[in-house]
């Protein structure tokens, strides 16, 4: 075998580790969807992500809304889905609140306590 | 036309309705120089005793105790090293041969034009700002706006301009720049984050009171100081570094340093800073 058949023996067999690699992940995300609760926690987190991009529109985002989505991701992606709906439901819940914050103060209202 | 009782009545109520709308009105609609003279007026009332030219010292013009440990750190400044390294900075040409120096022939001493409404660019330019533009301008990469060296040369720029006063204009016959201020004013008073606070909540309505261990200061000489070298941080950072700390803290998620919100509450806090003298940079825990 000269030098050039080994390249390419070599590129062929690490190509087919690469695919078969693919091949298991996708079963395993694939058995993951199989998952109710795994389908209930990814619509939770896309749920959260939405509101908290909608509090972000109004400069109304909390602090942690963002922490609490990436923690709930690492959750479904450890495939502990209660922590993860539950955080993804804190977030949404904070995004709410964050965008009806800075909605509900749309009109400047000046404090009774400041006298011109 | 002949009103009945109950018509003449409830007219009445109409025109008290309006009359109190028309009152209320005014109050949002106050000029930089009426909201500057009601935060004035405001902590007088609080603080009678506190001199109108003590409020450039920040929290120390109304925190004896804090005052007597601010005095102590000050006999040995721990931000006179940034001073030093913002001199270099200033002195040293960029790549392309020109410098600060070019940018801001007036300077070092230019702390007193910011911030200022940029007619050309129809924005409100901070100094942190200008000195980007003009290293971009000069082929230099921009500094970074809260931590690092942009610190050294504001530190340089603040002390070369101590004893300049505050002197912020809002031309009220461009629209852009009297939207800019009302934009800053409205942040000021805005609830937001968890907390649901306002800066308005601590630093106007909760002024000399305390949160943990710490006295809230007046929002009149917030500017005053900048950049500051703070215990906590244990290095000297940016007015937008603080404002980033202070959303943080009310469970807000930060704006960016530099953006329009930030410069534009940075442009409404200038102003009711009008005529206190520049200190900085200051030292705080």
């Amino acid at each position: 075998m000269n030098k050039r058949n080994m390249i390419g023996l070599l590129i062929l067999s690490l190509l087919m580790a690469v695919q078969v690699a693919v091949a298991a992940d996708s079963k395993g995300d694939m058995a993951k969807m199989d998952n109710p609760m795994a389908v209930k926690a990814a619509d939770a987190i896309t749920k959260a992500e939405a509101a908290r991009k909608k509090a972000a529109s109004v400069d109304g985002e909390w602090r942690d809304t963002g922490k609490f989505i990436k923690k709930a991701e690492e959750a479904a992606k450890a495939g502990d889905y209660e922590k993860a709906l539950k955080l993804a439901k804190k977030a949404e819940d904070e995004g709410k609140l964050g965008y009806e914050q800075q909605v509900s103060q749309r009109e400047l209202k000046m404090p009774s306590y400041l006298k011109y | 036309m002949r009103l009945t009782v109950m018509g003449r009545e409830i007219m009445k109520k109409i025109l008290i309705s309006l009359a109190v709308l028309a009152l209320t009105a005014t109050g949002v609609q106050a000029g930089p120089e009426e909201d500057r003279m009601a935060f004035v007026k405001y902590y007088k009332a609080k603080f009678p005793s506190v001199p109108d030219k003590e409020y450039a010292n920040g929290v120390y013009a109304i925190d004896p105790v804090g005052r007597e440990n601010w005095e102590a750190i000050e006999e040995f400044p721990p931000y006179e090293p940034f001073i030093d390294a913002g001199k270099e900075m200033w002195e040293k040409p960029f790549a392309n041969g020109k410098g600060y120096k070019d940018c801001f022939p007036d300077g070092p001493a230019i702390q007193h034009h910011y911030p200022n409404w940029d007619k050309k660019q129809k924005m409100v330019m901070t100094l942190p700002l200008a000195l980007n533009q003009c290293r971009e301008a000069n082929g230099e990469k921009p500094l970074k706006y809260k931590k690092g060296p942009i610190n050294n040369i504001l530190s340089y720029i603040a002390f070369q301009s101590r004893g300049q006063v505050v002197n912020v204009k809002v031309p009220m016959d461009d629209p852009g720049a009297v939207a800019a201020y009302e934009e800053g004013k409205k942040f000021y008073f805005t609830r937001r984050g968890q907390l649901n606070f306002s800066c308005a909540s601590c630093h106007l309505q909760n002024t000399g009171l305390k949160v943990r261990t710490e006295i809230l200061s007046p929002s009149v000489g917030h500017v005053t100081n900048w950049p500051v070298y703070r215990s906590k941080w244990g290095t000297v950072g940016t007015l937008h570094r603080r404002f980033s700390g202070c959303n943080n803290n009310i469970r807000a998620k930060a704006l960016k340093a530099q953006g329009r919100q930030y410069r534009n509450l940075e442009y409404f806090l200038s102003y009711l800073s009008n005529g206190q003298e520049f200190n900085g940079p200051g030292a705080r825990k």
